[in-house]
């Protein structure tokens, strides 16, 4: 990849060990000024870890991370004048007005007195949330807080603005709106964004994508590449038996077959429409559901891991898996 | 030091905002003050001076001796509590965005323990409230006088505050272990009862019970113990000594600004050190 703008966000070796595992074991990246960019992965993957590390919330065991210039470690609070971070969970004061809360984070800051009325206007607008300025954000909506949120970490213009998995806990709707926000903070502000997430949808807004699972970064790449990194296309079908039929394309075909918890198997294949009227005439174990697709995230993680991302869908032991992993 | 003034700011506009606080913090003086004081002062009278008491002794009124007691009591409770602030800003997730600021750890500490201070002035101020009710003389002069002190007081319990507040991760161990520090502390302070001729075990802990010095301050401003008989003084335990030297006001002043200095700096340690 040719390297145009100047890197913002640099990291080498980054590890973070716990008394007995290691969280995350080597993380190497660099992110371009103006980029909006993604670690996907399942819970435990140690993708907060890592952002809690760029963002000096917790100190790496080894490695180095940089961000504006600036050494995470040794000059943290020039980090930490240079980002915004949007947490999981909400870390705003309910019982105050949302212009309490902005005008402490002003003062928290250090955001020149004469700057931050206009500052207040300016973010609030952008979160459509001005009319709402002095209520006490007890009243808010999930929604509502969330925005004040991104809007309190924008407040002292942050170079780098972490947002740890920004939509979780909100319905389709407020999400979508979340991210028509976001995108529009990288058009006007023409900030950097890192973000993690572990919906695929939501994904697919970033320049780049970070795949991690296990403490590691497995693929780096636009989502696009990442997709068609899978090659071809995706069949997904429905048996009467679907042990029977997993063997038979395995042998027939020389190829893995996935299958998911909803009871289909997924297999990829070139040429997938002319592919797919030949495997349903010649196969003769009966098909319930037939379907083809182009690869998604999801698929790139399938492939890379043998493991799908959502963690919905995880097993019961997948689950109890990641949370010995522990992580997050 | 804008960061600190940040940080007391919002405790200060969250204490006027929270009404039902507000109220509820008269309804331990008050019981504290008119239902345990006025039906003990009967009892408290016969006892130290006797039921036909003459003289100095005759003069002995309990509920008069236990207003200074029960402004300390008042302060002490405000400012220890007042760190429940802290673990509450954990539990709630608000003290992340503190503590990922560039502020340092130093200022969000001590713009806890003078916000804390500063509420627990307030608190102990609005106790004056009681002054017609119970018969006390309160001058202007002794207002002015009290303020500082109770500042004072109130700075180095915010700190004892602090540094629980610091060790510990939800409100329901720190109000254990507030609850279980506060009653001694004011039971063995003087607050509430003349501490005389206790057991030599009781005294040591009296004597390194920070709140009795501030109490016996409280004491000095409004009481007036100079201008009292000894025997009265001595029976209403106004002469707080140590190591038999008769303790001045200056000396406590001393006293407590030497314990705030102590845990106001324990206080930071532990909270710079906590993870959060």
């Amino acid at each position: 990849m040719i390297k145009l703008g100047k890197n913002i966000v640099e990291v080498t070796g980054l590890k973070k060990r716990y008394k007995d595992f290691e969280a995350v074991k080597g993380v190497d990246l660099q992110v371009e000024e103006g980029e909006i960019f993604g670690f996907l992965g399942p819970n435990g993957a140690g993708k907060s870890t890592t952002i809690n590390m760029l963002s000096t919330i917790i100190k790496p065991s080894d490695g180095i991370a940089k961000i504006n210039g600036y050494d995470n470690v040794k000059e943290r609070d020039d980090v930490r004048a240079s980002i915004g971070l949007i947490f999981q969970e909400s870390t705003l004061d309910e019982k105050l007005t949302a212009n309490e809360n902005l005008m402490l984070h002003c003062k928290f800051y250090n955001v020149p007195k004469e700057k931050r009325e206009d500052r207040i206007q300016e973010v609030l607008e952008i979160v459509d949330l001005s009319e709402n300025r002095s209520k006490i954000v007890e009243t808010f909506s999930g929604g509502m807080k969330r925005r004040l949120e991104i809007a309190r970490g924008l407040l002292h213009y942050p170079r780098v603005l972490f947002l740890d998995e920004p939509t979780v806990g909100l319905d389709p709707q407020t999400r979508n709106h979340i991210w028509e926000y976001i995108l529009k903070l990288k058009e006007k502000a023409g900030i950097t964004i890192f973000l993690t997430t572990h919906y695929m949808d939501e994904a697919e807004i970033c320049d780049r994508i970070a795949v991690m699972d296990g403490g590691k970064i497995i693929a780096l790449d636009s989502p696009e590449q990442l997709k068609s990194d899978v090659g071809g296309d995706i069949i997904e079908i429905a048996t009467t038996d679907n042990q029977q039929a997993k063997q038979k394309i395995e042998d027939t075909y020389q190829t893995t077959v996935n299958e998911s918890s909803e009871g289909k198997l997924s297999f990829q294949v070139k040429e997938g429409s002319t592919f797919l009227v030949e495997f349903v005439k010649n196969f003769d174990i009966p098909i319930t559901t037939v379907n083809l697709r182009r690869p998604t995230l999801n698929d790139v993680f399938l492939q890379l891991t043998g493991r799908e991302i959502r963690e919905e869908t995880a097993s019961k032991h997948e689950r109890n898996k990641q949370s010995m992993r522990g992580g997050r | 030091m804008e960061g600190i003034y940040a940080i007391w700011q919002r405790d200060i506009i969250k204490f006027f905002r929270d009404r039902a606080r507000l109220i509820g913090s008269f309804a331990m003086p008050f019981m504290f003050l008119i239902l345990f004081g006025s039906g003990m002062s009967g009892a408290m009278s016969s006892m130290i001076g006797g039921s036909n008491a003459a003289g100095p002794l005759a003069d002995f009124d309990f509920v008069e001796f236990m207003f200074p007691g029960i402004i300390g009591m008042t302060v002490f409770n405000t400012a220890i509590f007042s760190a429940l602030s802290v673990v509450q800003d954990k539990e709630f997730g608000y003290m992340r965005e503190i503590l990922v600021s560039p502020m340092s750890r130093t200022t969000i500490a001590i713009g806890k323990v003078l916000g804390g201070s500063t509420i627990a002035v307030i608190q102990g101020l609005m106790m004056l409230i009681f002054v017609p009710f119970i018969g006390v003389s309160i001058s202007f002069m002794m207002v002015i006088k009290l303020i500082p002190v109770m500042f004072l007081v109130a700075f180095a319990i915010s700190s004892i505050g602090l540094l629980i507040a610091s060790s510990l991760k939800t409100s329901q161990g720190f109000q254990m272990v507030v609850q279980i520090l506060i009653f001694p502390m004011l039971f063995l302070s003087g607050a509430l009862f003349p501490l005389n001729g206790m057991p030599a075990w009781m005294d040591f802990i009296v004597k390194i019970n920070p709140l009795t010095y501030s109490v016996d301050m409280f004491k000095k401003i409004i009481l007036q113990p100079d201008q009292m008989a000894p025997a009265l003084r001595e029976a209403m335990g106004l002469d707080l000594s140590v190591f038999n030297h008769v303790i001045t006001f200056s000396q406590e002043i001393l006293v407590v600004v030497a314990i705030s200095a102590v845990f106001v700096v324990l206080a930071t340690l532990k909270f710079s050190r906590s993870e959060g």
